[in-house]
């Protein structure tokens, strides 16, 4: 036995057991839209499932009430659903937002308390302000969870605005 | 040799010391022992040999069974709730569930279900909630009915149902839930509703559904717990519909997806041949409200007009005289007094929040309501420097007041002496300024519960908290203390009924021996988020069986004097702190193990010194502080063979060094 062989039975002996979740690839990233000098590309960030996301009437100039089409496996109960939104341009946090979707004594859309397990396909509108999205490149995290903070949908988005 | 010796000495001495324990993935969760299990996402496609036979509850979604028969289950004798959804479930052969005789609640959710055959149901003696949302059926003969006599609830949503008629003989004497959100009915006929008469007090759940028509007389003497015919776009088809029938609750609210037309109010008429107790109509528009559009209203005690655009109610309305509650939030208003409370003499209940623009108070706008006990008026950009007694002007019943989430609000001495019976009150994430020396609570004499969370108070005003002879629980997190210390003296010490404190993220580095000393009743103390050290523990030495919360403070050592402090409370939290595993904290860690049952979140209680050990949890970490057997073994052995080598070179250095004499 020599000094080196010392040194890796400690470390393995001390080190905390690394948990090996690593799932092999990630999801693809997908093209929500792509006109109007306005490109939206996102990909799935939880480790469960991918999901489909188009948006109508990709412009530079977001028009308010987009629609958009949307289809996922519910892993959890929506009967309470928040979004939160994280907007990053160049490395720094510009906005971080979060939106109540369905709330017990305020379910704004139809698909509000459906079920665990179940598939959801909306087409609808999303009721968002307009606004102009200045030149460059922007990170968006979006995250959909229940009251239980547990998570319905992740996504990691870039938004190219040339 | 030597080195080799002092590297097995060095390892003897280290395995002694840690121990991590391997965790194995792909396992049920145990949520409780023997009985709770949780194997979801697992893809699993038998039930693990590992569950016990004991296990009642069992969480088995998104796993793979495409065929599910008597010998899936079998050895599962004690299972009261089984979740099946999602596992590409095709097939439910004969006797599947026959020794699941406990069996209340079987999900069967999402899965492309092709045959259930006529026994499948069989075993359970008391089979009471099922669900079969999103399985493809078109017909309801697809659910075998022999052993359904006690079932309470069906779920039956998102599927291709048609019509809501019950098979001839099903069994409805128990039936409580009968639920066919989003499937494709469109018409009620009279022949549909007998079909149901068996039940009473029936919830019926036809949300998303499009009812396009309802036979005249359909419901006529029908009674109903509640009917939801959300998202149906002509009401005047439902209330027509409805004549004669008796509703507890009617939710007739649509969504933002769906293109609704305005309502007007002549399609209201139909709401004086019937009787409904809770009316919810959210999110329609109303084009003409007058003061006669609520005229059939008068038997309802509830009214939820939430998100409908209103930015007024005209006065002299008639026929709400009776009504108890009424919401009105997310609306439009821009002043209170446009709400013309005199309209609801009776309101015991007023919900006015998420206003879409600012709110103003004005002044005695609900002075007329005289019964009302609860008033949430949060998330509504209130905005006042003299709040709250020309606001709230003779509202002497109320018990309940929410102001939080709203813009600062200026309080004086007895703010809030219009409602002296308050028994409730929340003032959350509301900034508040109070000048020195004033005590805007004096004379609350029954207020219980107080939610001061992140109001931005300076809690150097000694008299802030003075005249709540009973308060019970305290929510002050969020708020700052002079220096980040609490001293002997402060506000807190008037509280002597108190039993909850909460005193999160106050940014406090101290807490005085005396600060907390006549609080004697609390039992809940949380003073996580903080930058606490070991020694403010010793504030609490007079209290016991509390649950103490000390997550994400600086607590690195706790000396062995402050143990038995901990010793006496009932249950501790001490996760995120910067906890010292080496010896000069063994006390402490001897303590910890034996004490385990005490401790939440032991998960995430993990140590941060020495570099070796950080990141391992607290239960894990073995330390000896004195030397290990095994230790002393090597370390005489090591001793021995030095000496040995030590005799014999002096031995030869001798020999040497006289030969050559």
């Amino acid at each position: 036995m020599n000094s080196v062989a010392a040194a890796l039975l400690v470390w393995t002996l001390t080190s905390p057991s690394s948990s090996g979740h690593g799932r092999g690839d990630a999801w693809p990233t997908h093209m929500a839209c792509s006109s109007g000098g306005l490109e939206v590309l996102y990909q799935s960030c939880d480790p469960l499932q991918d999901f489909g996301l188009s948006i109508d009437q990709c412009s530079k100039h977001i028009p308010p009430n987009l629609n958009i089409r949307f289809g996922l496996i519910l892993r959890e109960d929506i009967r309470e659903l928040f979004l939160d939104i994280a907007l990053i341009s160049r490395g720094s946090s510009i906005l971080n937002y979060s939106y109540p979707i369905c709330e017990n004594d305020l379910p704004k859309f139809s698909f509000c308390g459906r079920r665990k397990g179940e598939q959801i396909y909306y087409a609808g509108p999303v009721n968002n302000p307009g606004l102009d999205v200045p030149q460059g490149e922007y990170q968006v995290l979006l995250e959909l969870y229940n009251e239980n903070h547990a998570t319905v949908a992740c996504a990691n988005a870039t938004v190219i605005s040339s | 040799m030597a080195p080799d010796i002092s590297c097995v000495f060095l390892v003897a001495l280290f395995s002694a010391s840690c121990e991590a324990i391997a965790s194995s993935d792909q396992m049920c969760i145990e949520k409780e022992t023997n009985k709770t299990y949780n194997c979801e996402n697992l893809g699993l496609s038998e039930i693990p040999g590992t569950l016990p036979n004991s296990t009642e509850c069992l969480e088995f979604s998104f796993n793979f069974l495409p065929t599910i028969q008597n010998t899936t289950f079998s050895r599962l004798v004690n299972l009261t709730f089984l979740d099946l959804t999602r596992c590409q479930i095709y097939w439910i052969h004969e006797d599947t569930f026959q020794s699941q005789h406990q069996l209340d609640t079987l999900v069967l959710t999402a899965n492309p279900l092709i045959f259930m055959a006529e026994t499948a149901l069989n075993g359970p003696k008391s089979l009471k909630h099922l669900f079969f949302i999103q399985t493809g059926m078109s017909s309801l003969d697809f659910i075998p009915m022999h052993n359904l006599k006690n079932l309470e609830s069906l779920h039956l949503g998102s599927n291709h149902i048609s019509s809501i008629k019950l098979p001839k003989d099903f069994p409805m004497e128990k039936l409580k839930v009968l639920d066919f959100q989003n499937n494709a009915i469109h018409y009620l006929s009279k022949e549909d509703m007998e079909s149901l008469q068996q039940a009473t007090n029936l919830s019926l759940n036809l949300k998303g559904n499009g009812i396009t028509g309802i036979e005249v007389g359909a419901f006529k003497s029908t009674v109903f717990q509640s009917l939801d015919f959300g998202g149906t776009l002509d009401l005047q088809v439902i209330f027509k519909g409805l004549q004669n029938s008796t509703v507890r609750s009617l939710w007739l609210g649509t969504f933002e997806d769906i293109n609704d037309e305005d309502i007007s109010s002549s399609v209201f008429e139909g709401l004086c041949e019937m009787s409904v107790e809770s009316l919810y109509l959210q999110k329609h528009h109303f084009f003409d409200i007058s003061s006669n559009t609520f005229h059939c209203f008068t038997s309802l005690r509830e009214l939820d007009l939430t998100a409908t655009h209103l930015k007024e109610l005209p006065s002299g309305i008639v026929g709400l005289t009776n009504l108890k509650r009424l919401v009105l939030s997310a609306n439009k208003f821009a002043n209170l007094c446009q709400i013309n409370a005199s309209n609801f003499p009776s309101l015991t209940h007023l919900y006015l929040k998420g206003n879409m623009r600012r709110l103003d108070l004005g002044t005695g706008c609900l002075e007329n309501l005289e019964n009302l006990h609860l008033l949430d008026l949060s998330h509504d950009d209130i905005q006042t420097s003299d709040c709250c007694n020309l606001q709230l002007k003779n509202l002497s019943h109320l018990q309940s007041l929410n102001l939080s989430y709203n813009e600062p609000l200026g309080l004086k001495s007895e703010a809030f002496q219009e409602c002296p019976q308050l028994e409730l009150l929340d003032l959350a994430f509301t900034q508040l300024r109070v000048d020195t020396a004033q005590s805007p609570f004096q004379n609350l004499h029954l207020l219980k519960v107080l939610n001061l969370s992140h109001c931005l108070l300076d809690a150097s005003n000694q008299h802030l908290l003075d005249g709540l002879p009973v308060l019970q629980y305290l929510n002050f997190g969020g708020n700052h203390f002079p220096d980040g210390n609490i001293q002997k003296t402060n506000p807190l010490q008037t509280l002597e009924n108190l039993e909850t404190l909460i005193l999160s993220f106050c940014d406090l580095s101290s807490i005085d021996q005396q600060a907390f000393i006549s609080l004697k009743i609390m039992n809940h103390v949380d003073l996580s988020h903080n930058r606490l050290t070991s020694n403010s523990i010793e504030a609490l030495s007079h209290l016991k069986g509390i649950y103490l919360n000390l997550a994400s403070n600086s607590i690195g050592i706790i000396p062995s004097g402050l143990l038995p402090i901990l010793s006496q409370q009932r249950t501790i939290n001490l996760r995120g702190n910067p906890l010292d595993c080496s010896c000069s904290n063994i006390y402490f860690l001897e303590w910890y193990k034996e004490n385990m049952q005490k401790l939440e979140d032991t998960e995430d209680t993990l140590c941060a010194n020495p570099p070796l050990l950080r990141g391992v949890r607290l239960s894990d970490v073995t330390l000896s502080c004195g030397i290990t057997a095994v230790g002393i073994f090597f370390l005489i052995v090591f001793l021995s063979l030095f000496t040995v080598a030590l005799i014999f070179a002096v031995k030869y250095f001798l020999r040497w060094k006289y030969q050559h004499i």
